[in-house]
């Protein structure tokens, strides 16, 4: 398959955007105001990392619905490597999160709506590769995965809706319905990382499918010599 | 109207199996009792302490993991003599096995709570609800039939799997989460204070909605959860 | 006469396993066949897909007319499955078993039928037990009463003499013989004498192919040495 962008560019673009990204939080957007200081710095990586984190799982839930359609093999591939990431993107997030509110709050772990989500969105994607690894016929694990994969991102927002039947947590809001919370100098660093991250998650998706096609051919070829 | 027959007919089969068996009642009743003789033990650390806070949660996680016991045996005697082939090779339509197996898992749910409920009373609740008995019956309806469709969907995924019962909770737990906190705000405010519709009415819409997403779910992947 | 069974390019893979490597084979209405081959060769494989129980990977299979894939539920009423696995439920009576059935089938005169069936199998007086109390013939006989309950115009037998005491194989001859005439049969069998005695057609399957194939009328022992010839692993006599 022909690719537009090479892939080492791709990670380029990603890494000059993330650095720009982190050096603008640090040298342009101006200093939060609150109480917050420098920590606050964290939220221009936390941020785009968990926003990363949740488009990783809807690509999953998009391959998900593809692969039950069609069955073909490579909509399973990326269900697999685009949870895989989502969920290293996740770990990722709950440990920025925690950084964050020890600096903050002084406390490494409080069980505020969007950090319970994602301990949550943790558990629930971890499962999908158990269940993965208890089925041994190719077709139905894919299929059963898939299933599992639709209902689990459906999971993830009514999640994260039921948590707040719990006391209000600390969180900031920082975007609301009426708009982002943000000054602009905020936003344009914000935004940077963002698209950073998001480079990166399609680097990586991309890198990932190249390995797992490789690791299928080895298995057929293997297969095919009587391995 | 073929579909009711059949519906019917496996709710029925479902039905006369469990009450001549009795093997899955008996066992969640007496895990239900034992488990709330349990967490009293394991939270009454003085015997001054109030466990009204803790009360909708000891009841939904107990319900829950009762309900665990329940979705394995309620698959397992399909996977006997390879019952499931003649279910499959039926002209029935795979949701309709969905809705009569989570039916049958909802009326089970549904006679162990009428035994554990009142104990549970009795032992926990210091309080009368008995002015909120409607709302009180309207969140546990609707929790259990979250629990049950979520359940049954999920219990027909891991019965086709190597290991089986052991898969169930950990790809059923996770997602029942927000039911959970739910039902269990919904039911200490009850045992706690009373409520009424208006207070839990965002928490029953709630509980309403994730019953009709996951019912929706399951309708569109039945097929393919249910094997080819 | 047209054909009750249609299967051409008939292919199966199960992870990376090619269990069927495309099989073509047509049978009349009213036929029998009999399919023979080593244990893994891919005859039950075969049964299942003309069953609906597995869809077939690629190829065309269409049984009475109906394509076992677009059109399942039209094929699940047609057939009726023996398999050595009676399933039936055991904590269940004989009779509830059957009306279980009936209803899932919409059989419009389900108890008349499951009178008849229980008279003819002579199962009537057990017919209140639990099917956990039967022994192994009775379950199987009571197996057949569940495949036919809803008259199928084509049975599919998974190896139903296996397990079967003389008593029951005689029971299940029987039975056969007497239902012989209104159905066409497929039958997946590793006991060559069963197979040569009802099939009217013959077929091998090897290794996901068809072998060899031949209409009835062989030769008991030159069949054992063509079977022989085709296949070289696992002894089945």
């Amino acid at each position: 398959m022909k690719k537009l962008v090479s892939a080492p560019a791709l990670f380029a673009a990603a890494g000059v955007l993330l650095v720009t990204g982190l050096l603008l939080a640090f040298l342009y957007s101006p200093m939060d105001a609150s109480t917050m200081g420098y920590s606050q710095k964290i939220f221009y990586y936390h941020a785009p990392i968990a926003e990363t984190a949740l488009l990783a799982f809807g690509i999953s839930f998009v391959a998900a619905i593809l692969y039950l359609r069609s069955q073909n093999d490579k909509w399973d591939r990326l269900g697999v490597v685009s949870i895989r990431l989502g969920l290293v993107f996740s770990i990722l997030v709950m440990a920025t999160g925690m950084i964050w509110g020890k600096a903050a709050w002084g406390t490494w772990w409080d069980w505020e709506p969007r950090l319970t989500t994602f301990l949550l969105v943790c558990f629930l994607y971890t499962a999908y590769f158990v269940l993965r690894s208890v089925v041994d016929e190719e077709q139905r694990r894919a299929t059963f995965a898939a299933v599992f994969a639709i209902i689990a991102f459906i999971d993830v927002p009514i999640t994260f809706f039921a948590t707040r039947f719990l006391p209000a947590g600390m969180h900031p809001t920082v975007i609301t319905s009426s708009g982002t919370g943000m000054p602009g100098s905020m936003f344009v660093s914000f935004f940077i990382s963002m698209i950073g991250m998001t480079l990166l998650l399609v680097a990586l998706i991309r890198r990932d499918l190249g390995i797992e096609e490789l690791r299928d051919r080895v298995a057929d070829l293997k297969h095919s010599i009587g391995g | 109207m073929t579909g009711w027959r059949q519906f019917m007919a496996i709710l029925r089969k479902d039905l006369i199996r469990e009450l001549r068996t009795r093997e899955m009642i008996i066992s969640m009743i007496l895990f239900v009792l034992l488990a709330m003789v349990i967490f009293h033990y394991a939270f009454g650390v003085k015997e001054d302490v109030d466990l009204t806070y803790f009360t909708g949660g000891m009841l939904w996680v107990t319900f829950i993991f009762a309900m665990l016991l329940g979705l394995n045996r309620s698959f397992a005697q399909e996977q006997d003599e390879r019952c499931l082939d003649g279910l499959l090779l039926c002209p029935v339509d795979r949701v309709t096995i969905f809705f009569a197996k989570t039916a049958g898992n909802l009326i089970f749910l549904l006679i162990i709570q009428v035994v554990a409920v009142p104990v549970f009373t009795l032992f926990f609740v210091h309080r009368g609800y008995g002015s909120d008995i409607v709302l009180f019956v309207v969140v546990l309806l609707l929790a259990d039939v979250g629990i049950c469709a979520l359940g049954t969907l999920l219990a027909t995924i891991s019965m086709n799997t190597r290991s089986r019962d052991l898969l169930l909770p950990i790809i059923f737990l996770p997602l029942i989460v927000p039911l959970l906190i739910a039902a269990t705000a919904a039911t200490t405010t009850i045992f706690a204070t009373g409520a009424s519709f208006g207070v839990l009415g965002t928490r029953l819409l709630f509980l309403l909605g994730f019953d009709a997403v996951f019912m929706v779910a399951a309708y569109g992947t039945y097929d393919f959860a249910i094997g080819e | 006469m047209p054909l009750e069974i249609e299967v051409e390019g008939l292919r199966k893979t199960f992870g990376r396993r090619e269990v069927l490597k495309g099989l073509s084979f047509g049978l009349e209405r009213g036929g029998f066949l009999s399919i023979f081959g080593p244990n893994g060769a891919g005859k039950t494989t075969t049964l299942r897909v003309l069953a609906t129980l597995l869809t077939p990977g690629a190829g065309k299979v269409c049984v009475a007319g109906h394509d076992v894939r677009e059109d399942a539920m039209p094929v699940r009423r047609t057939i009726g499955l023996i398999s050595h696995n009676p399933m039936l439920y055991l904590d269940l009576t004989a009779q509830e078993n059957l009306r279980f059935y009936g209803d899932m089938y919409g059989v419009e005169d389900r108890d008349a039928r499951i009178d008849e069936l229980l008279d003819r199998l002579e199962l009537s007086h057990r017919r209140y037990d639990v099917v956990r109390t039967y022994s192994k013939g009775m379950r199987q006989r009571l197996a057949i009463a569940r495949a036919i309950l809803h008259r199928p115009r084509v049975l599919l037998l998974d190896e139903p003499h296996s397990g079967l005491d003389p008593r029951a194989v005689d029971i299940l001859d029987g039975l056969l013989a007497e239902i012989r005439d209104e159905h066409t049969f497929v039958m997946v069998t590793h006991n060559i004498a069963k197979g040569l005695e009802w099939g009217s057609q013959l077929m091998i399957i090897e290794n996901g192919r068809i072998a060899y194939e031949h209409a009835a009328g062989v030769d008991p022992d030159a069949f054992v040495a063509v079977y022989r010839e085709h296949v070289q692993e696992g002894s089945v006599l």
